[in-house]
Protein backbone atom coordinates (compact mmCIF):
# COMPACT_ATOMS: atom_id res chain seq x y z
CA UNK A 1 0.00 0.00 0.00
CA UNK A 2 2.71 2.47 0.76
CA UNK A 3 4.25 2.08 -2.50
CA UNK A 4 0.96 2.60 -4.06
CA UNK A 5 0.38 5.84 -2.46
CA UNK A 6 4.40 6.86 -3.14
CA UNK A 7 3.56 6.04 -6.53
CA UNK A 8 0.61 8.64 -6.64
CA UNK A 9 2.56 11.31 -4.77
CA UNK A 10 4.92 10.91 -7.83
CA UNK A 11 2.53 11.62 -10.19
CA UNK A 12 1.53 14.77 -8.53
CA UNK A 13 4.91 15.65 -8.30
CA UNK A 14 5.51 15.40 -11.80
CA UNK A 15 2.51 17.23 -12.59
CA UNK A 16 3.76 20.22 -9.98
CA UNK A 17 6.82 20.41 -11.89
CA UNK A 18 5.11 20.90 -15.34
CA UNK A 19 2.65 23.41 -13.76
CA UNK A 20 5.58 25.14 -12.02
CA UNK A 21 7.01 25.49 -15.62
CA UNK A 22 4.13 27.27 -17.16
CA UNK A 23 3.70 29.29 -13.73
CA UNK A 24 6.92 31.62 -15.51
CA UNK A 25 8.36 32.41 -11.96
CA UNK A 26 4.47 32.53 -10.30
CA UNK A 27 3.55 35.59 -12.73
CA UNK A 28 0.44 33.40 -14.15
CA UNK A 29 -2.34 32.83 -11.71
CA UNK A 30 -3.97 29.76 -13.10
CA UNK A 31 -0.56 28.26 -13.19
CA UNK A 32 0.31 29.33 -9.63
CA UNK A 33 -3.01 27.71 -8.49
CA UNK A 34 -2.20 24.55 -10.47
CA UNK A 35 0.71 24.09 -9.00
CA UNK A 36 0.02 24.59 -5.58
CA UNK A 37 -3.47 22.43 -5.63
CA UNK A 38 -0.90 19.47 -7.02
CA UNK A 39 1.60 20.35 -4.78
CA UNK A 40 -0.49 19.95 -1.76
CA UNK A 41 -2.23 16.59 -3.23
CA UNK A 42 1.37 15.38 -3.75
CA UNK A 43 2.41 16.38 -0.25
CA UNK A 44 -0.56 14.51 1.24
CA UNK A 45 0.03 11.23 -0.60
CA UNK A 46 3.85 11.64 0.46
CA UNK A 47 2.77 11.85 4.18
CA UNK A 48 0.51 8.52 3.49
CA UNK A 49 3.45 6.83 2.33
CA UNK A 50 5.94 7.86 4.98
CA UNK A 51 3.77 6.60 7.43
CA UNK A 52 5.61 3.43 6.29
CA UNK A 53 9.16 4.38 4.93
CA UNK A 54 11.33 6.41 6.61
CA UNK A 55 11.16 9.66 6.15
CA UNK A 56 14.85 9.91 4.16
CA UNK A 57 14.21 6.61 2.11
CA UNK A 58 10.34 7.72 1.35
CA UNK A 59 11.80 11.19 0.53
CA UNK A 60 14.50 10.24 -1.59
CA UNK A 61 12.90 7.27 -3.45
CA UNK A 62 10.36 10.49 -4.21
CA UNK A 63 11.92 12.77 -5.32
CA UNK A 64 14.17 10.76 -7.97
CA UNK A 65 11.49 8.58 -9.50
CA UNK A 66 9.56 12.20 -10.07
CA UNK A 67 12.93 13.34 -11.67
CA UNK A 68 13.29 10.17 -13.76
CA UNK A 69 9.23 10.65 -14.52
CA UNK A 70 9.97 14.66 -15.27
CA UNK A 71 12.82 13.82 -17.83
CA UNK A 72 10.94 10.98 -19.90
CA UNK A 73 7.98 13.46 -19.89
CA UNK A 74 9.92 16.04 -21.13
CA UNK A 75 11.93 14.13 -24.14
CA UNK A 76 8.58 12.65 -24.98
CA UNK A 77 6.46 16.27 -25.33
CA UNK A 78 9.19 17.77 -27.22
CA UNK A 79 9.55 14.84 -28.90
CA UNK A 80 13.43 14.89 -28.32
CA UNK A 81 15.40 11.39 -27.84
CA UNK A 82 17.30 10.98 -24.45
CA UNK A 83 21.00 11.64 -24.63
CA UNK A 84 23.49 9.62 -23.06
CA UNK A 85 23.37 12.06 -19.53
CA UNK A 86 19.89 12.05 -19.22
CA UNK A 87 20.17 7.90 -20.01
CA UNK A 88 23.04 7.14 -17.16
CA UNK A 89 21.31 9.58 -14.50
CA UNK A 90 17.88 7.42 -14.66
CA UNK A 91 20.04 4.13 -14.82
CA UNK A 92 21.61 5.46 -11.81
CA UNK A 93 18.50 5.83 -10.11
CA UNK A 94 17.36 2.46 -10.82
CA UNK A 95 20.27 0.88 -9.68
CA UNK A 96 20.23 2.39 -6.00
CA UNK A 97 15.95 2.08 -6.15
CA UNK A 98 16.21 -1.67 -6.81
CA UNK A 99 19.38 -1.89 -4.61
CA UNK A 100 17.97 -0.07 -2.10
CA UNK A 101 14.85 -2.63 -2.28
CA UNK A 102 17.00 -5.81 -2.59
CA UNK A 103 19.12 -4.44 0.49
CA UNK A 104 15.96 -4.41 2.64
CA UNK A 105 16.25 -0.93 3.06
CA UNK A 106 13.31 0.52 1.82
CA UNK B 1 33.40 46.66 -14.57
CA UNK B 2 30.85 47.81 -12.84
CA UNK B 3 28.01 45.79 -14.56
CA UNK B 4 29.90 42.67 -13.99
CA UNK B 5 29.98 43.35 -10.17
CA UNK B 6 26.30 43.50 -9.99
CA UNK B 7 25.74 40.33 -11.64
CA UNK B 8 28.03 38.69 -9.52
CA UNK B 9 26.10 40.25 -6.78
CA UNK B 10 23.11 39.19 -8.23
CA UNK B 11 24.05 35.64 -8.60
CA UNK B 12 25.39 35.57 -5.08
CA UNK B 13 22.01 36.45 -3.75
CA UNK B 14 20.50 33.67 -5.93
CA UNK B 15 22.49 31.28 -4.60
CA UNK B 16 21.65 31.84 -1.12
CA UNK B 17 18.33 31.71 -1.96
CA UNK B 18 18.71 28.52 -3.81
CA UNK B 19 20.39 27.38 -0.42
CA UNK B 20 17.91 29.07 1.58
CA UNK B 21 15.13 26.96 -0.43
CA UNK B 22 17.28 23.58 -0.14
CA UNK B 23 16.88 23.91 3.97
CA UNK B 24 13.21 24.77 4.16
CA UNK B 25 12.94 21.65 1.52
CA UNK B 26 14.42 19.37 4.42
CA UNK B 27 12.05 21.73 6.96
CA UNK B 28 9.22 20.28 4.69
CA UNK B 29 10.58 16.41 4.35
CA UNK B 30 10.51 16.33 8.55
CA UNK B 31 7.58 17.97 8.77
CA UNK B 32 5.68 16.08 6.03
CA UNK B 33 7.10 12.75 8.09
CA UNK B 34 6.02 14.03 11.26
CA UNK B 35 2.71 14.45 10.77
CA UNK B 36 1.82 11.17 10.34
CA UNK B 37 -0.73 11.72 7.31
CA UNK B 38 -1.66 15.15 8.55
CA UNK B 39 -2.76 13.74 11.57
CA UNK B 40 -0.96 15.95 13.77
CA UNK B 41 -1.89 19.31 13.72
CA UNK B 42 1.40 21.65 14.45
CA UNK B 43 3.79 19.15 11.73
CA UNK B 44 0.87 19.85 9.38
CA UNK B 45 0.87 23.41 9.90
CA UNK B 46 5.11 23.53 9.55
CA UNK B 47 4.65 21.35 6.77
CA UNK B 48 2.64 23.90 4.76
CA UNK B 49 4.81 26.50 5.76
CA UNK B 50 8.14 25.18 4.44
CA UNK B 51 5.99 24.17 1.59
CA UNK B 52 5.22 27.81 0.91
CA UNK B 53 8.58 29.00 1.58
CA UNK B 54 10.62 26.23 -0.54
CA UNK B 55 8.61 27.08 -3.46
CA UNK B 56 8.80 30.91 -3.07
CA UNK B 57 12.82 31.25 -2.62
CA UNK B 58 12.99 28.04 -5.45
CA UNK B 59 11.17 30.09 -7.78
CA UNK B 60 12.81 33.45 -7.08
CA UNK B 61 16.18 31.84 -7.52
CA UNK B 62 15.47 30.25 -10.84
CA UNK B 63 14.98 33.24 -12.46
CA UNK B 64 19.13 33.94 -12.36
CA UNK B 65 20.49 30.33 -12.17
CA UNK B 66 19.71 27.73 -14.51
CA UNK B 67 17.19 25.78 -13.76
CA UNK B 68 19.42 22.27 -14.11
CA UNK B 69 21.72 23.35 -11.90
CA UNK B 70 19.07 24.85 -9.83
CA UNK B 71 17.15 21.71 -9.05
CA UNK B 72 20.21 19.40 -8.88
CA UNK B 73 21.24 21.36 -5.81
CA UNK B 74 17.89 21.45 -4.19
CA UNK B 75 16.81 18.12 -4.80
CA UNK B 76 20.38 17.08 -3.49
CA UNK B 77 20.14 19.63 -0.19
CA UNK B 78 16.23 17.84 0.26
CA UNK B 79 17.45 14.55 0.13
CA UNK B 80 20.82 14.53 1.90
CA UNK B 81 19.09 16.37 4.71
CA UNK B 82 15.78 14.46 5.12
CA UNK B 83 18.08 11.08 5.25
CA UNK B 84 20.69 12.72 8.08
CA UNK B 85 18.28 14.40 9.95
CA UNK B 86 15.02 11.95 10.20
CA UNK B 87 16.93 9.74 12.80
CA UNK B 88 17.56 12.97 14.65
CA UNK B 89 14.33 13.80 14.92
CA UNK B 90 12.49 10.32 14.63
CA UNK B 91 12.71 6.48 15.38
CA UNK B 92 14.65 5.82 12.26
CA UNK B 93 18.22 4.08 11.56
CA UNK B 94 20.30 4.84 8.54
CA UNK B 95 22.53 1.89 8.63
CA UNK B 96 25.95 1.71 6.05
CA UNK B 97 23.73 -0.24 3.46
CA UNK B 98 20.86 2.55 3.55
CA UNK B 99 23.19 5.45 3.61
CA UNK B 100 25.15 3.78 0.61
CA UNK B 101 21.62 3.40 -1.67
CA UNK B 102 20.43 6.48 -0.78
CA UNK B 103 23.22 8.30 -1.62
CA UNK B 104 23.49 6.22 -5.54
CA UNK B 105 19.45 7.16 -5.72
CA UNK B 106 20.54 11.05 -4.57
CA UNK B 107 24.05 11.08 -6.86
CA UNK B 108 21.58 9.76 -9.76
CA UNK B 109 18.70 12.47 -9.06
CA UNK B 110 21.76 15.33 -9.44
CA UNK B 111 23.24 14.12 -12.15
CA UNK B 112 19.75 13.53 -14.37
CA UNK B 113 18.96 17.30 -13.01
CA UNK B 114 22.57 18.72 -14.39
CA UNK B 115 21.85 16.25 -17.54
CA UNK B 116 18.59 18.74 -18.22
CA UNK B 117 20.23 21.87 -17.88
CA UNK B 118 20.49 23.66 -21.44
CA UNK B 119 23.47 25.58 -19.85
CA UNK B 120 25.75 22.86 -19.45
CA UNK B 121 24.94 21.25 -22.72
CA UNK B 122 25.98 24.41 -24.29
CA UNK B 123 28.57 25.06 -22.56
CA UNK B 124 30.17 21.25 -23.10
CA UNK B 125 29.40 21.75 -27.02
CA UNK B 126 31.16 24.63 -26.76
CA UNK B 127 34.28 22.97 -25.45
CA UNK B 128 34.38 20.48 -27.81
CA UNK B 129 34.22 23.23 -30.17
CA UNK B 130 36.74 24.85 -28.51
CA UNK B 131 38.85 21.54 -28.61
CA UNK B 132 38.77 21.05 -32.11
CA UNK B 133 40.01 23.99 -33.04
CA UNK B 134 43.52 24.49 -34.07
Amino acid sequence: MSWLYLGIAVIFEIAVALAASKAQGFTRLWWTITTLITGAIATFFLSLALLTFDVGVGYALWVSVAGVGITILGAMLFGQRLNWRQGAGIGIVIVGVVGLQLGGAA
Amino acid sequence: MTATLVTNNRNTGAWLVLLLAGVFEVGYALSVGGSQGFSILSWSISALVFFLLTLFCLSVALKRIDVGIGYAVWAGIGSVGAAALGPVFFDETLTPARAFWLAVIIAGVVWLKLADSPKLETKSKAAMLGATQP
